[in-house]
């Protein structure tokens, strides 16, 4: 099972008159197969804090640990853009991140893109593809290592509404199958509600203000009454701390 | 003031045999040389000049250079035009390594090393400034007129663009896909190979046929002042003997071998580097039009531009 702890984590970007904190003193732990959205206004540390977790970025402070059943666990990456490498055809993009590239690897990878429905894609090049497909694939990247836990960072923020839609069911799906632990920040509160167990609510300036758990069946339709209601309730609490986006 | 009904254009499509060939872009290139030649005759029979020879006089004179009917064995040196070209190919070529291998080192240092940058930046501007006329007058000077002056001439012209061209590409390296590689644990090694090296393609390219066309000039101005062999020298033999067709021809002895050159091997690397590229096929098209004309501004400077947002 995965254990993802967070122990007083400060970051702060620059120095003196120029220095401005971007995650205040945050505690939070996850574990299972649960899907945590992060939600909070432009600028509130979320892609900090997922950058910090996944090591892209170092933390100024604090501790973070990630484990798998006491080991180290393996993390995946889903980005808000693809962030696929143009030069490589879309299975080399899989295999490029695969430990050994060996037939095992190029056939989990396979299955991974038949998962996201790109199955004949892959000796295309990523500029051969639509956005969604791009992102598809970036999906299925991060899937095809197997991650203990997978971070996602918007990654459907720069789709059109009916792509993002049809990725969130895909995503929902992959998610149940696979019994992921999946960190994932959106700015979006109704994607949040129709996707996660539970929501941490950041604040400008990187504190985490709250921590919603959202006991609704899935699949979740955003026009279903129980799913609007718990989306106008994590608005409201979004207004009572004042975090709506001006 | 005037009130009228806007009528549309009707358009008629033309889709005749007769008019894709004219639209062809195959067709538009062979028309240029027809049409150059045209003009060239125009002025030739305007000016009714004996110094302005017309086109048929220069292949005349380079099918008799060709074929070793030529007044160039009563030169001072007694060679023939294969002797000559192979004396600047083997200048040219070594200019070209050098100016490769030493500015590609110079511009990856430059790229990632902002002191490095700051040591080595107005230089290279002093030596994009100076003027090939000057390399090759003061090397055929220094070094007397053996292989020395053109070769460093051809180095001085050629690598100030290969300098600045690879510190772009070290400095447009995609920064976001090194991270992307980092979060997934990709051990160094294959970044390099699959991240650094192909992003650094296009700059590198770009790098190759400035080092190679600019190179070429320096390289044929140190040898009409500063040589007494090559290609340089040659059309320099003829200017001294009044013959236009000679100093023309052996010009375009050069040209012709630049443009099979074009062709042969660099338009087939580029093909095979930059298929991942959705407008591969237009490649040809979009690259070739700075190989001879490395003036204009920004030619060659890759436009590598990410599909990253900004990530907040």
């Amino acid at each position: 099972m995965a254990d993802i702890r967070v122990k007083n984590l400060h970051k702060e970007f620059g120095v003196g008159d120029d220095k401005v904190v971007a995650l205040e003193n945050v505690n939070m732990r996850v574990e299972g197969h649960v899907f945590v959205s992060i939600v909070g206004p432009s600028g509130c540390g979320k892609s900090t804090l997922l950058n910090i977790l996944s090591g892209i970025e170092t933390a100024s402070s604090g501790d973070v640990t990630i484990t798998q059943d006491a080991h180290d666990a393996n993390p995946g990456y889903v980005f808000q853009a693809a962030r696929l490498l143009p030069w490589r055809s879309v299975m080399d993009n899989l295999l490029f991140v695969q430990k050994e590239r060996d037939d095992a690897a190029r056939a989990r990878c396979q299955h991974y893109l038949d998962m996201v429905q790109l199955g004949d894609k892959g000796d295309k090049y990523p500029g051969e593809l639509s956005g969604g497909m791009q992102q598809r694939v970036g999906i299925a990247r991060a899937f095809s290592i197997e991650p203990d836990v997978l971070f996602m960072d918007e990654p459907f923020s720069h789709l059109d509404a009916i792509t993002a839609r049809s990725l969130r069911r895909e995503l929902h799906e992959m998610w149940k199958e696979t019994k992921k632990t999946v960190l994932f920040v959106t700015h979006d509160v109704g994607e949040a509600v129709e996707l996660s167990n539970r929501i941490l609510v950041f604040a400008k300036g990187g504190k985490l203000e709250d921590d919603i758990n959202i006991d609704l069946p899935y699949p979740r339709d955003g026009a279903d009454e129980a799913v609007a209601v718990a989306k106008a309730h994590v608005l409201k609490k979004f207004e009572d701390l004042d975090l709506v986006a001006t | 003031m005037t009130t009228g009904v806007i009528t549309p254009k009707t358009i008629i499509p033309k889709s005749g045999p007769l008019a894709q060939l004219l639209k062809a872009s195959l067709t538009a290139r062979l028309l240029m040389p027809v049409f150059v030649i045209f003009i060239w005759y125009v002025i030739y029979w305007t000016l009714d000049s004996r110094i302005f020879v017309p086109p048929h006089e220069v292949a005349q004179f380079m099918w008799a250079e060709l074929t070793l009917n030529t007044l160039l064995k009563y030169g001072s040196v007694k060679s023939n035009v294969y002797e000559m070209f192979g004396i600047t190919i083997f200048r040219l070529l070594t200019g070209f390594t050098v100016s490769m291998v030493l500015g590609t080192v110079i511009g990856l240092a430059m790229g990632l090393s902002k002191s490095v940058n700051a040591f080595f930046h107005d230089w290279v501007m002093a030596i994009l400034a100076m003027p090939a006329l000057v390399w090759g007058l003061f090397l055929g000077l220094v070094f007397g007129f053996g292989h020395q002056a053109p070769i460093y001439a051809c180095i001085l012209a050629g690598i100030p663009f290969v300098i600045v061209n690879v510190r772009e590409g070290v400095r447009n390296t995609p920064r976001e896909l090194f991270d992307m590689a980092r979060a997934f644990g990709v051990p160094q090694q294959q970044i390099t190979r699959n991240v650094l090296l192909p992003s650094l393609m296009p700059f590198f390219f770009a790098a190759v046929r400035y080092a190679f066309s600019i190179g070429w000039k320096g390289l044929v101005i140190a040898e009409v002042f500063g040589s007494a062999s090559g290609m340089g020298w040659t059309i320099k033999f003829w200017y001294d003997a009044h013959r236009t067709q000679g100093v023309i021809g052996t010009g375009l002895f050069f040209v012709i071998f630049a443009l099979v050159l074009e062709k042969v091997v660099f338009e087939r690397f580029a093909k095979r580097a930059f298929k991942w590229r959705p407008q591969a096929g237009d490649i040809d098209v979009v690259e070739e039009q700075f190989l001879f004309d490395p003036t204009i501004e920004g030619a060659g400077e890759a436009e590598y531009v990410s599909e990253e947002g900004i990530n907040g």
